[in-house]
């Protein structure tokens, strides 16, 4: 870290000039909307002057069949989608930097056209993907292989793993993209130096590529995270906002937005606050990983 | 490595890639072809009619006349909310970025950690306080009441903190030595990394556009919405939309973020491959 500059007394102070914009921001769209959840979920469903009741809706979580499922289905979405999505990825980064140079643009562009796409438009997409009988994916993979054709938005025994596929296909193309970006910016002289020593790619990708993509992967991580818990995407559109057949696709931005819909706010703020003990975890986790990387 | 062999590799690699192309690219090929077809030509087995009979434009005439959205507006209000957030959002993190990467000063970890923190926890967990914190502040049903709370960004400060960390500080002194003050040192720096400021302004103008949530709870009026609240009134099935109509919205909604991307494309590579080699 760099020292500062205290050339003037009134340079302490310069910090926090450059700060203030954006700890205004903060404060007053996000510190304060988070202060009023915290208050929603002591008080009684409904907005306005409604009455305390402390943590009564967090125990009426605590024995909610339908929350345990939303937490459990997020869970398993969310790491189904990491372990999916970085080596594939990775994977997809080796090949785009393998096929020809002038090409490389052009199919990197491509693949990462459905991360451009507003969540409302993707939900058309995956309709036609995911449809019954005629549905891109049974007539194209499903069928040929002469499996019978999946429901996939409405057998219970597979809509979790059509929300997964939803994702891979939605972020892999982005995710491919920050990886090819960092495996640009490794300096040639390791992989010389790594050559001197070994020849073979696989070691190469063992001890050089992967060490140096950490930060990149770090942050692939990171984002699919935050995507699968907290944000109203993908997943929420493909479903409708229902948590489909049995519940089996229920997450917890999906319970959330149900609990709102019926305007048991106290509910839904509850269920967004007891997700924050989860994000300090992976809050904490990240900041040990950036300190070792620094 | 002989040329042969790199040819060689360069068609295997196109190879494998095929088929994730494909999965990619067919399901936009056919919505942008839905907005040429008739309902029942949409509703066919794909096989059958993945191409319409014929290319009629009805459907596309209809949708910018606004028949069955206020489409011009629409598009405008997007546009509006969606450069305004980029802007703010720019411009406040990179001076915090800046703050964060060029001073040590009292509770500097706290407030980072802050950050850090408002990337994990994303407004959208708070959609219901904060409208009714936004209705309050007397800014519901207004395009500020979506773009002000879009400007702070956990992400864009530590991106920009990363950036001007590695500003060489001979640079900085330099300025100082002029008899600069610190704000003019910043500016004098700004250009220096415009590709950054280039390329996080893009990410966050995409992030904004497809923003669904906030927009839908703040905006009620019909001149108001935004681009994925119209999409999602022209989905609903009451509304009887023809499917054509649907696509071609559809199809418009993803062009600017697409096209904005293809012109910024390789300033956001080269700036982030710049950032990680450090």
């Amino acid at each position: 870290m760099l020292a500062a500059d205290q050339r003037t007394p009134g340079a302490r102070w310069t910090p926090f000039f450059f700060l203030l914009p954006f700890l205004f921001f903060l404060l007053l769209f996000w510190l304060i909307p988070l202060i009023g959840g915290v208050q929603m979920s002591l008080h009684a469903n409904g907005l306005g002057q409604a009455e305390y009741v402390g943590l009564a809706h967090y125990e009426a979580l605590a024995n909610d069949e339908r929350y345990v499922t939303a937490l459990r289905n997020s869970f398993v979405y969310t790491l189904a989608s990491v372990v999916v999505i970085v080596p594939l990825a990775l994977w997809l980064a080796h090949l785009l930097r393998a096929s020809f140079r002038r090409l490389r643009p052009v199919l990197t562009f491509a693949l990462l056209l459905p991360a451009l796409t507003p969540p409302s438009v993707l939900a058309v997409l995956f309709l036609m993907v995911f449809h019954g009988r005629n549905g891109l994916l049974n007539q194209l993979f499903v069928m040929p292989l002469s499996f019978e054709p999946v429901n996939w938005l409405k057998d219970p025994n597979f809509i979790l793993s059509g929300l997964v596929l939803q994702t891979v296909w939605r972020w892999t193309g982005f995710m491919t993209f920050f990886i090819l970006a960092g495996m640009e910016g490794i300096p040639r002289v390791y992989y010389e130096a790594a050559r001197l020593a070994t020849g073979s790619r696989w070691q190469h990708f063992w001890h050089v590529t992967l060490p140096q993509l950490r930060p990149v992967l770090l942050f692939v991580a990171v984002y699919l995270v935050v995507d699968g818990f907290s944000l109203f995407s993908g997943a929420f559109v493909l479903l409708g906002g229902s948590g489909g057949t049995a519940d089996a696709g229920l997450l917890t931005v999906t319970y959330v937005f149900q609990k709102m819909r019926f305007f048991e706010y106290g509910t839904a703020s509850a269920i967004s606050i007891s997700l924050l003990p989860l994000m300090i975890f992976a809050l904490s986790g990240l900041l040990f990983l950036r300190r070792r990387t620094a | 490595m002989s040329v042969c062999v790199k040819n060689r590799l360069g068609i295997l690699s196109l190879l494998l890639l095929g088929p994730f192309l494909l999965a990619v690219l067919l399901p936009f090929l056919w919505m942008a072809l839905g907005m040429f077809k008739t309902n029942t030509e949409f509703f066919q087995p794909l096989a059958k009619a993945f191409f319409p009979a014929n290319y009629d434009w009805q459907n596309v005439t209809e949708l910018l006349k606004g028949r069955w959205v206020p489409f011009w507006a629409v598009l405008g209000n997007s546009l509006i909310v969606s450069l305004g957030q980029a802007l703010g959002a720019v411009a406040l993190s990179a001076m915090a970025g800046y703050a964060f990467a060029r001073f040590t000063f009292f509770g500097k970890r706290l407030l980072f950690v802050l950050a850090v923190a408002l990337i994990l926890v994303p407004r959208q967990l708070f959609a219901v306080p904060l409208f009714s914190w936004v209705n309050e502040l007397g800014l519901s049903d207004s395009l500020f009441g979506v773009m002000l709370p879009g400007v702070v960004t956990g992400l864009g400060v530590v991106y920009f903190t990363q950036v001007f960390r590695q500003v060489p500080e001979e640079y900085l002194q330099a300025a100082r030595i002029c008899g600069a003050a610190e704000l003019r040192v910043f500016l004098t720096v700004l250009p220096l990394v415009w590709p950054a400021l280039l390329s996080y302004g893009m990410i966050h103008f995409i992030l904004a556009w497809h923003e669904h949530l906030i927009p839908m709870l703040v905006l009620t009026s019909e001149t108001k919405q935004t681009l994925p609240l119209a999409l999602a009134k022209l989905y609903d099935v009451s509304q009887r939309t023809p499917q054509g109509v649907q696509m071609a919205a559809s199809t418009f909604a993803v062009i600017p973020t697409a096209a904005l991307f293809a012109l910024c494309h390789r300033k956001f590579k080269s700036s982030l491959s710049d950032m990680l080699a450090h």
